[in-house]
């Protein structure tokens, strides 16, 4: 095991330059400067040149600008509509007990062909915690985290609960969360 | 003149402060009682956050306990997660069996957390203290690494990132050369944050010999992590019990001398380079391979395998339903969180949830120190000292 425990250099003794105080509040504020004018420069820049990336500061105007979402982000849980318009939960109800808060419940139901769906399906968004469980229980990759973040808040609680519709998204809009499933989380090279 | 103060009736002054003042960061109360600007006691009331995790953990399968670790130390939120999985690895006896590329990836990600923990920290200290521009430097780095977190497990604060037997997701696809253009940054503000603080007359007055204590109340205290090693006592579960693995890496372990804010100030700073160094190590020779045991039923099988093999997906319900049945008995493993040390005492009577889970926070024994470290100091004094002792409610109250 290399590396050891080593003693902090606590002894700071400051010169008397240092302790004449007017030039250490100089060097500070040379300090502050050197990010300030830098900042206000290049934004001035940007916002003449019409390019935000060339500005130095790292706050973005939201919600003119939004931040670039990274792939593995967990947003608001949605349940995926397959293909062919419907949806592609079986009901199983493995969701609905992975979830650790308890904010889904559906009922189940059988199609003519045979093939179950869920009749009802309720999300309470006031209730998620987004911890993706439910997206790990399911195997039907039929709910996902998808990379929705914005307006999920309203001031009245009822209108945070999301039924079947308010759910279902066309699996065209979710493929870049459902291929990073498939790449890096559930994935076979994985085990 | 006469000296008259000797005939005027005075008496101590009994002062309120908190549960939600500004300068304590966390919600706790002080009791206190002033003698002019002098602190004669002070009675440090926590609980405020109490929502009962413990309990929590114990109505919730061995999975669905994960999300509620995020939620105590909330700043390394990641290293509560390892805390708890390595406990429950421990009553399973498949520590050894676990996967290279898991246990150096937990790592990496335990000392990113120990990095935003510290800027945190750091940054709000300053903050309190009245340095605005120090605490934004640190923010920024602190905003970098928790994008880097951010990138690898989907949130920032509750990463619910480990699993029982290995992780929820692998590393991202460039995670290397992120990390370098972070840490190029980070050091950058490091120095920036280094040389307006450390020979600065105003935070030496405030940090240097305040808050102090000595080497045998801390141990008595059971102090542990920084400000144990401030004052003087070499000892970090990373050296002294080596768990994941940190007995092959090269590091230092910053040591202080006296116990005061200074020091605790001087051994966070050094932590910083020191984790900075140990995520480079390992991001040189990170291990290829899989990230999960291959055992359905400790460890959900991939949706491959639930989707083809009968059997895994047999144990993929059975897993989610009942949740996974692990051995009766009893484990507590101690780490190395940036606080100091977080174990989970696991309690399991073979079932699919915890019968017990005891969480020990770092911050629950620095907190009951506050009355004998401040007495007799200024009322001044509380706002450094109580920083250097970062209680986080969360995980003080649990
Ligand atoms: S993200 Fe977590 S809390 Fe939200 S519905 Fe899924 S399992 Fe439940
Ligand atoms: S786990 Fe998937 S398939 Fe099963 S009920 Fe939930 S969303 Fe539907």
């Amino acid at each position: 095991m290399a590396g050891q425990y080593k003693k902090v250099n606590r002894g700071v003794t400051l010169t008397l330059w240092e302790r004449l105080y007017i030039p250490e509040v100089l060097r500070g504020i040379m300090i502050t400067a050197g990010h300030f004018f830098p900042n206000l420069i290049s934004t001035a820049k940007a916002y003449i040149t019409g390019k935000p990336e060339q500005r130095k500061i790292m706050t973005i105007y939201y919600p003119e600008e939004l931040p670039t979402i990274p792939e593995a982000y967990r947003g608001r849980p949605v349940l995926v509509r397959g293909a062919d318009g419907k949806e592609k939960c079986v009901a199983c109800g493995l969701c609905e007990v992975a979830c650790p808060p308890k904010c889904i419940s559906l009922t189940g139901g059988m199609r003519d062909d045979g093939t179950r769906y869920p009749t009802t399906y309720t999300l309470n968004g006031a209730v998620c915690i987004f911890c993706g469980l439910c997206e790990e229980a399911c195997p039907e990759e039929a709910i996902v985290m998808s990379h929705d973040y914005q307006n999920l808040c309203e001031y009245d609680r009822s209108l945070m609960v999301y039924d079947k519709e308010a759910l279902l998204i066309p699996q065209e809009k979710l493929t870049r969360r459902l291929d990073y499933i498939r790449r890096r989380m559930y994935s076979k090279c994985n085990y | 003149m006469q000296d008259n103060r000797m005939d005027l009736h005075t008496e101590p002054l009994i002062l309120n402060m908190g549960p939600s003042h500004p300068a304590t960061h966390g919600t706790v109360r002080f009791l206190l009682k002033m003698d002019g600007e002098r602190i004669l006691h002070c009675e440090t009331e926590i609980g405020y956050l109490h929502r009962g995790f413990e309990k929590h953990c114990e109505n919730g399968t061995w999975t669905q306990a994960f999300p509620y670790t995020d939620r105590l130390n909330y700043n390394s939120a990641i290293q509560n997660n390892v805390a708890y999985a390595l406990a429950a690895e421990k009553l399973l006896g498949i520590t050894d069996k676990m996967p290279d590329r898991c246990t150096a990836v937990r790592t990496i990600m335990c000392e990113l957390a120990r990095l935003a923990d510290h800027y945190t920290n750091l940054g709000a200290a300053t903050l309190e203290l009245g340095a605005l521009t120090a605490f934004l430097y640190f923010v920024e780095a602190r905003e970098l690494v928790w994008d880097l977190i951010e990138s690898v497990c989907g949130a920032r604060l509750t990463s619910n990132y480990v699993r029982i037997g290995g992780l929820a997701t692998d590393l991202p696809e460039g995670f290397d050369a992120h990390v370098k253009q972070v840490f190029a940054k980070n050091r950058e503000l490091w120095v920036e944050f280094d040389k307006l603080l450390t020979k600065n007359r105003i935070f030496l007055d405030r940090m240097r010999d305040t808050g102090a204590i000595s080497k045998e109340d801390a141990i008595a205290y059971g102090f542990t992590g920084p400000c144990l090693r401030a004052a003087g006592v070499e000892y970090d579960v990373r050296k002294a019990n080596p768990y994941l693995l940190y007995a092959d890496l090269d590091f230092d372990v910053p040591v202080g001398f006296t116990g005061d804010n200074f020091d605790r100030y001087l051994i966070r700073m050094e932590e910083i380079n020191q984790s900075i160094r140990i995520i480079e190590q390992l991001l040189t020779k990170l291990p290829k391979g899989p990230i999960n045991v291959d055992n359905p039923a400790v460890r959900n099988p991939s949706k491959e395998a639930v989707k083809s093999v009968m059997e895994s997906m047999i144990h993929h319900f059975k897993n989610t339903i009942e949740g996974i049945k692990i051995p009766a008995g009893e484990a507590y493993v101690p780490t190395e969180g940036s606080n100091g040390e977080v174990g989970f005492y696991l309690v399991s009577t073979g079932g699919g949830k915890p019968w017990k889970c005891r969480v020990r926070p770092p911050c629950f024994a620095l907190t009951q120190a506050m009355g004998q470290m401040v007495q007799g100091a200024f009322l001044s004094d509380i706002i450094p000292t109580f920083d250097m002792i970062n209680l986080i409610g969360g995980e003080c109250d649990r």
